[in-house]
C-alpha cells in the first residue's frame, strides 16, 4: 500500500515539475507527452514524417526504475519515425526533436503502453520517462523492397483508407528532375492504369500507400520513373531518376475482389487483360505485370460452379501467367518466369508455350540442361517446333562452352593448391631462402598460365 | 620406378617386403615436395592403413612423429586424416593414440589442406556416423581456421556450411525423453557447434575490416540456416538441460555477438544483409527467431520494448503465414503460438479495418483457415479457432464487420461459417448493451452481413445436411435477432430489411429441407428393398451356390459403407430435418406473437384514445 502512495506521490511530483519547464508537444493539448530540453540540436533541421531515425534511449518507471535502455545493449535504436512502429509517445515526440537534441519525454498511459502495461516490466496505467538523444535520421522510408521508391511525407493524410487497384485519384503533381520542374498539373488517373496519363510507375505503385489530403515527395529510381527510354516530352534522357511531389486530393475505391461474385470478376478479367495486352504491346512491361497479376490475385483462389466458369477461371489463369511469364523475359526476372511458367505447366502439362519459356529463361539463367530437357519437351508436344530444335543446339553450344570454362577454373585451382602447398613447403624446408618470395611468385603464376593454355586446347 | 612397380593394394605385399618399403620410405624423404605424385601420397596412405588394420597404430604415430619424416608428414600427411577419423570411431583401445597422430598431423601440415581433407571426412560421412565424426572434426576444424593467416572467412563458411549440412540429416527429436537420450546425437553436435562459432564470434565483435565483416556474414547465415533448421523442427522447451534450446540459446547470443540484433532482423528486413537464401526460407528461419523471442522470451530483455503492438503484429504476420502454410506440425504449432503471442499484446477491439487490407493478413487469413478446415491433427485446429476468436477479439467493430464479411464469402466451410455466425449473434448482443451501438451491427451495414449470414450457397439446391453447421446457428441467430427485435425496429430501414431476408431465408429453407428429406427418404426405402431382395437371395442361395458368389462384388460397388451404418445415416439425417423444420417454425411463431403483440399494444392504444373522445 505504501510504495502505490509513494508511486503516486512520485508521479504527482513528477508531473509538477515537467509542467513547470516543459512543454506539451500532443496536438491535443492533452498534456499526454511533456517534453524537457536537456540539450539543444545543432542546426534545427527535423525528420519528416517516414524518415528513419536513429537514437538512443532510456525508458524509466516515475520511480526510476529503468525498464528499457539501448545504451545498455550498446546498439542505438532505428525506426521510421511517424508511422506506428513505435509508441504514439514516440511517433509525436521524435517529430518534434532535431538532429542532435536530447530530451526527456514525461508521457501518459495513453501515449505509451495503456492499460495493459508489460507484463513483468511496466505496470498497468503508468506513466513513463524517456531520455532520447536524435542521433541522426535518412531522409525518406523505402516504399518497396528493390529501395526504388523513397517517400517523404510533407503533411499527413486524414483519413486512413488507402486507394487500391482500380481506384480513380484526383492527384495534385510536380515532377522534377535534377531540380528542374518539368510537370506541374492536377490529374486523374486509375491506379494501375497510370500509363495512360503520362504517369511514372513509382508514382502509381506508391499510391496504395498514400492516404487522403497527404502530401509527400517521391523520389524514384528510373526503372520507376521513365525507364530506359526517358521521356522526350519532358526532355527526360534515359536511365533518369526522378522526384515528385504528391498530393492525393480524393479518390474513390474499387471494388476489393471478395466483395464481387464470380460473374463480375470474370467480365473485368477480360477487359483487365485486354489492357494488360494493351500495356505489353506498347512495350510498358511493368504495366502489363500489374495487369495480370490483378487477374491472377483475384481469380487463384475461385472454383467455378459450372463446368463452363471453371474451364473459363482455368483459361484466364493460364493466359495470364503465360502473359506473365513472357513480360518478366522481357524486364529479364528470370525466376519469377520459371514460377509463372511452373504455376502454368502445373494446370496444363503439355503445354508448349510455358514449356518454351521455362526452356528460355533457364537457358538465360545458365542452367542448360534443364533448359535443355523443356525444349525436348517442347518438341515432344509439336515436333514442328523449330525455334525449339534451334534453342536446344544453343544449349548444346553453350553447355561445351561453359565446360571449356569450367575445367579452366578448376585447373587453376589444383594449380593454385598445389603451388600454395610447394610454397609453405619451401618455407618450412628453409631451403633457397633468400632468394624465395617474388622470384618465385613470378615463376608460379608463368607455369600455371602455361598450363592454362594447356587445359584449354 | 620401383613404385609402378608395386601391386594396386600393397596393403599386404608391403607389409611382406620391408626392404622395399624401407626403400619407398627413404626416397620419400628424400624427394622435395614438388616432385610427390599422387600415386606416392595414395601409396603413403595404403602404408598407414595397413598399419592401422594390423593394429599397430602405436607404431604409426611413432612414425608420423620421427623428426626425420617431418617433411615428408608436412607434404603427404593430410591423406591420413580421412582414415585415421575412420580409425577413431571404430577403435576404442588406441583412441588416445590415433587422436595424438591425428593432432600430429594437422598441426604439422599446412592448414589450408587440413581444413580441406577434414571437410571431405565430413562431407563423405554417412548419416548413421554423422555425430561422431562432427564432434570429433569440429575441435580440428577450428585449430586450423585459427592457424590461417587469411581467407579465414571463406574457410569458415564453407566449414559452416557443410557442417550444417551434415548436421540437417540427422533426425530432429520431438519430445523432451527423446533429446535428453539423443539417440541421433543432434545434441551433441550442436553443442560442438556452440563452442565452434564462439571461437569466432568473440574475435568477429573486436574488429572491423573486411576480413571481419565476410566473417560476420558467414555467422549470420549460419545461425539464420540453424534457425530453420534443425530448431524450427525441434520443441524448444525452456531449461539447461535440452540441448536445443541450448543451442537456440547459442544462436540468439552469435546474433548479439556479431552485432545483429533481433529487432532489426524482423522488423527492418528491407536492408541488405547478405544472407544467402530464398524469401520463404528466410521467412522460416524469422518465424523461428520471432517465436524465440515472443513466445519463449529468449533474450527478451534485449529486445527493445517500445514497439507498438499493432506493428510487431503486422510485422509478424509474414512469418506466421509461412509457418501456418507448412505441413509440418511443429510448424503450425509454432505459428499458433507466435500468432497468438502477437495478438495478446493488442487491446480489445483496438485493431482498424486497415490491418485487413495488408496483403500479410490476407495470407496469414488465408492460411489460418486452411489450418482450421484441412488440418488432420484435431489439437492444431482447435488451437487454430483460439487463435481465430482472439483475433476476433482484438479487431474493432468495422473490422469484425468486415472480417466476418470476408470469411462468410470466401471460406467455402459451413463449420468455419457457423463459428462466424454465433460471433455475429456475440457482436449483436454485445451491440445491444447501453453505450455499445454501432453502425456495424446495429445499424445500416448489418443488414449486408445478414444477407450473407441467411444465405444458401446453392440456392434451394443446397444439400442441407452438409450445411447444417451454418444453417443450424443461422437459424440460432435469427431466433435471437426476433426476440430482442426492440433496437432493431427503431431503424425502419434495417428491420424492412431483416424481415425481407428473414421471410426468403426460411422460404428457400423449407424448400431445401422438403427436397432433402424427399430424397433421404427415397434413399433410405431403396435400402430397405435392398435389405429385403439380399434377404430373398440369401433365402434362395441355400438352394444355388451360385448367387451367393456374385453378392459381394455387388454390394461392393454400391456403397462402401455397411447396410447399418447407412441406415443409421440417413435416419439422423431425417431427424436433422425435422430439427431445422421445428426451429423455422419457431421462429416464425415468435414473429407472429410479437407482431401480436404490437398489434394489441396498438389495438390498445386505439382503445384508449377512443375511450379519451369517449370521455370528453
Amino acid at each position: 500500500m505504501t510504495t502505490d502512495q509513494d508511486l503516486s506521490m512520485d508521479g504527482a511530483l513528477a508531473a509538477a515539475v515537467f509542467a513547470a519547464k516543459g512543454i506539451d508537444v500532443t496536438p491535443k493539448k492533452d498534456q499526454g507527452i511533456i517534453k524537457v530540453f536537456k540539450r539543444h540540436g545543432h542546426d534545427g533541421e527535423c525528420p519528416m514524417i517516414g524518415d528513419r531515425v536513429t537514437i538512443h534511449y532510456t525508458g524509466s518507471l516515475l520511480t526510476g526504475k529503468k525498464f528499457d535502455c539501448s545504451r545498455d545493449r550498446k546498439e542505438s535504436f532505428s525506426f521510421n519515425v511517424g508511422k506506428g512502429q513505435v509508441l504514439k509517445a514516440w511517433d509525436i515526440g521524435v517529430l518534434s526533436m532535431q538532429r542532435g537534441e536530447v530530451c526527456t519525454l514525461l508521457c501518459k498511459p495513453e501515449y505509451a503502453y495503456g492499460s495493459a502495461g508489460n507484463p513483468d516490466k511496466i505496470p498497468p496505467n503508468s506513466s513513463v520517462l524517456f531520455e532520447i538523444e536524435l542521433l541522426k535520421f535518412e531522409l525518406g522510408e523505402t516504399l518497396t523492397d528493390d529501395g526504388g521508391i523513397i517517400r517523404r511525407i510533407k503533411v499527413k493524410g486524414d483519413s486512413y483508407l488507402n486507394p487500391n487497384d482500380g481506384s480513380v485519384v484526383d492527384v495534385h503533381l510536380e515532377g522534377s528532375c535534377d531540380s528542374r520542374l518539368f510537370d506541374i498539373r492536377d490529374v486523374s488517373f486509375v491506379v494501375s492504369e497510370s500509363e495512360d496519363k503520362g504517369v511514372p510507375l513509382g508514382v502509381d505503385r506508391a499510391m496504395d500507400k498514400i492516404q487522403k489530403g497527404e502530401c509527400c515527395i517521391l523520389y524514384l529510381s528510373s526503372k520507376y520513373g521513365f525507364g530506359r527510354k526517358g521521356k522526350p516530352e519532358f526532355e527526360i534522357g534515359p536511365d533518369k531518376d526522378v522526384v515528385y511531389e504528391v498530393t492525393l486530393k480524393d479518390f474513390k475505391r474499387a471494388k476489393e475482389p471478395w466483395e464481387m461474385d464470380l460473374h463480375e470478376k470474370l467480365k473485368l478479367a477480360s477487359e483487365i487483360k485486354h489492357k494488360g495486352n494493351q500495356y505489353y504491346k506498347a512495350g510498358h512491361y511493368y504495366h502489363a505485370v500489374i495487369q495480370y497479376q490483378r487477374i491472377v490475385s483475384w481469380l487463384e483462389m475461385e472454383f467455378g460452379k459450372a463446368l463452363e466458369q471453371q474451364k473459363m477461371i482455368n483459361d484466364f489463369l493460364l493466359s495470364s501467367h503465360l502473359n506473365l511469364a513472357l513480360c518478366f523475359l522481357r524486364i529479364q526476372d528470370f525466376s519469377l518466369v520459371v514460377e509463372n511458367c511452373n504455376k502454368v505447366i502445373n494446370l496444363d502439362a503439355s503445354n508448349e508455350k510455358a514449356l518454351y519459356r521455362r526452356g528460355e529463361a533457364r537457358l538465360r539463367r545458365n542452367e542448360f540442361s534443364l533448359a535443355m530437357a523443356d525444349f525436348q519437351l517442347v518438341l515432344q508436344v509439336n515436333p514442328a517446333n523449330r525455334a525449339a530444335h534451334h534453342q536446344i543446339s544453343t544449349c548444346q553450344s553453350k553447355m561445351k562452352e561453359y565446360h571449356e570454362l569450367d575445367k579452366k577454373t578448376y585447373a587453376n585451382m589444383f594449380q593454385k593448391f598445389a603451388e600454395r602447398d610447394t610454397k609453405d613447403g619451401r618455407t618450412k624446408r628453409k631451403r633457397d631462402e633468400s632468394v624465395r618470395s617474388s622470384k618465385n611468385n613470378e615463376l608460379g603464376i608463368k607455369r600455371r598460365r602455361s598450363q592454362d593454355r594447356l587445359s584449354c586446347q | 620406378m620401383v613404385v609402378k612397380g608395386l601391386p594396386e593394394r600393397p596393403v599386404a605385399n608391403v607389409m611382406m617386403n620391408e626392404g622395399k618399403v624401407n626403400d619407398l620410405i627413404q626416397r620419400w624423404r628424400d624427394t622435395p615436395e614438388e616432385e610427390l605424385t599422387p600415386e606416392d601420397r595414395e601409396h603413403f596412405m595404403d602404408l598407414a592403413c595397413s598399419c592401422l588394420a594390423q593394429g599397430e597404430s602405436e607404431r604409426l604415430l611413432m612414425f608420423l612423429q620421427d623428426d626425420k619424416n617431418r617433411r615428408m608428414v608436412h607434404s603427404m600427411g593430410c591423406v591420413l586424416l580421412a582414415p585415421l577419423m575412420k580409425e577413431a570411431l571404430k577403435n576404442e583401445k588406441s583412441w588416445d593414440r590415433i587422436q595424438s597422430a591425428i593432432t600430429h598431423v594437422t598441426t604439422t601440415c599446412g592448414p589450408d589442406e587440413v581444413l580441406r581433407n577434414l571437410l571431405d571426412v565430413m562431407e563423405d560421412t554417412d548419416a548413421p556416423s554423422i555425430s561422431e565424426t562432427l564432434v570429433q572434426v569440429v575441435p580440428h576444424l577450428e585449430a586450423g581456421l585459427l592457424r590461417l593467416t587469411k581467407g579465414r572467412a571463406s574457410w569458415l563458411g564453407s566449414a559452416l556450411r557443410v557442417l550444417h549440412k551434415q548436421l540437417t540429416r540427422l533426425p530432429v527429436p520431438y519430445t523432451e525423453e527423446m533429446e535428453k537420450e539423443d539417440q541421433w546425437g543432434l545434441g551433441r553436435c550442436c553443442h560442438a557447434l556452440t563452442t565452434f562459432t564462439q571461437a569466432f564470434s568473440g574475435e568477429v565483435r573486436n574488429h572491423e575490416d573486411g576480413e571481419r565483416r565476410e566473417m560476420k556474414t558467414e555467422l549470420l547465415n549460419f545461425c539464420m540456416r540453424s534457425l530453420r533448421e534443425p530448431l524450427l523442427e525441434a520443441p524448444l522447451t525452456p531449461g539447461t538441460t535440452t540441448a536445443m534450446w541450448l543451442f537456440a540459446s547459442n544462436i540468439t547470443a552469435t546474433l548479439v555477438a556479431i552485432q545483429e540484433s533481433a529487432a532489426d532482423l524482423l522488423f527492418f528486413s528491407t536492408m541488405k544483409k547478405n544472407i544467402q537464401m530464398d524469401k520463404n526460407q528466410l521467412a522460416e528461419s524469422k518465424g523461428c527467431l520471432a517465436y524465440l523471442v515472443f513466445v519463449k522470451q529468449l533474450d527478451a530483455e534485449r529486445f527493445p520494448i517500445v514497439f507498438s503492438p499493432e506493428f510487431v503484429l503486422r510485422r509478424n504476420l509474414e512469418y506466421i503465414h509461412q509457418l501456418l502454410r507448412s505441413k509440418k506440425e511443429s510448424h503450425v504449432l509454432k505459428g499458433l503460438a507466435l500468432f497468438e503471442k502477437s495478438l495478446e499484446r493488442a487491446q480489445d477491439n483496438s485493431l482498424l479495418v486497415t490491418l485487413l487490407e495488408v496483403k500479410s493478413f490476407y495470407d496469414v487469413k488465408q492460411s489460418l483457415l486452411q489450418v482450421l478446415t484441412e488440418c488432420p491433427m484435431r489439437h492444431l485446429r482447435e488451437s487454430g479457432l483460439t487463435v481465430l476468436q482472439l483475433l476476433i477479439n482484438k479487431l474493432d467493430a468495422e473490422a469484425k464487420h468486415k472480417l466476418f464479411g470476408n470469411l462468410l464469402k470466401t471460406s467455402k466451410h459451413p463449420g468455419v461459417e457457423g463459428y462466424i455466425v454465433k460471433n455475429i449473434r456475440n457482436q449483436v448482443e454485445f451491440s445491444m448493451k447501453p453505450g455499445n451501438a454501432t453502425r456495424w451491427f446495429l445499424g445500416t451495414e448489418f443488414v449486408s452481413l445478414l444477407r450473407l449470414a441467411f444465405s444458401l450457397p446453392q440456392g434451394t439446391e443446397t444439400n442441407v445436411l452438409h450445411d447444417m453447421d451454418k444453417i443450424m446457428e443461422s437459424l440460432n441467430l435469427l431466433r435471437y435477432l426476433l426476440i430482442r427485435d426492440k433496437p432493431l425496429r427503431s431503424n425502419a430501414d434495417v428491420w424492412e430489411g431483416v424481415c425481407g431476408i428473414k421471410e426468403e431465408y426460411t422460404k428457400m429453407l423449407r424448400v431445401c429441407i422438403s427436397m432433402s428429406r424427399f430424397f433421404y427418404t427415397g434413399e433410405l426405402n431403396e435400402l430397405r428393398d435392398e435389405h429385403k431382395l439380399k434377404a430373398r437371395a440369401a433365402r434362395a442361395s441355400t438352394c444355388t451356390r451360385t448367387h451367393l458368389q456374385s453378392q459381394p462384388v455387388k454390394r461392393d460397388t454400391m456403397s462402401k459403407m455397411s447396410p447399418e451404418v447407412r441406415h443409421q445415416v440417413l435416419q439422423s439425417a431425417l431427424v436433422t430435418f425435422d430439427l431445422m423444420e421445428s426451429l423455422i417454425a419457431r421462429t416464425e411463431e415468435i414473429a407472429a406473437e410479437k407482431n401480436h403483440d404490437r398489434l394489441d399494444a396498438s389495438a390498445l392504444f386505439c382503445l384508449n384514445e377512443q375511450k379519451k373522445r369517449q370521455m370528453f
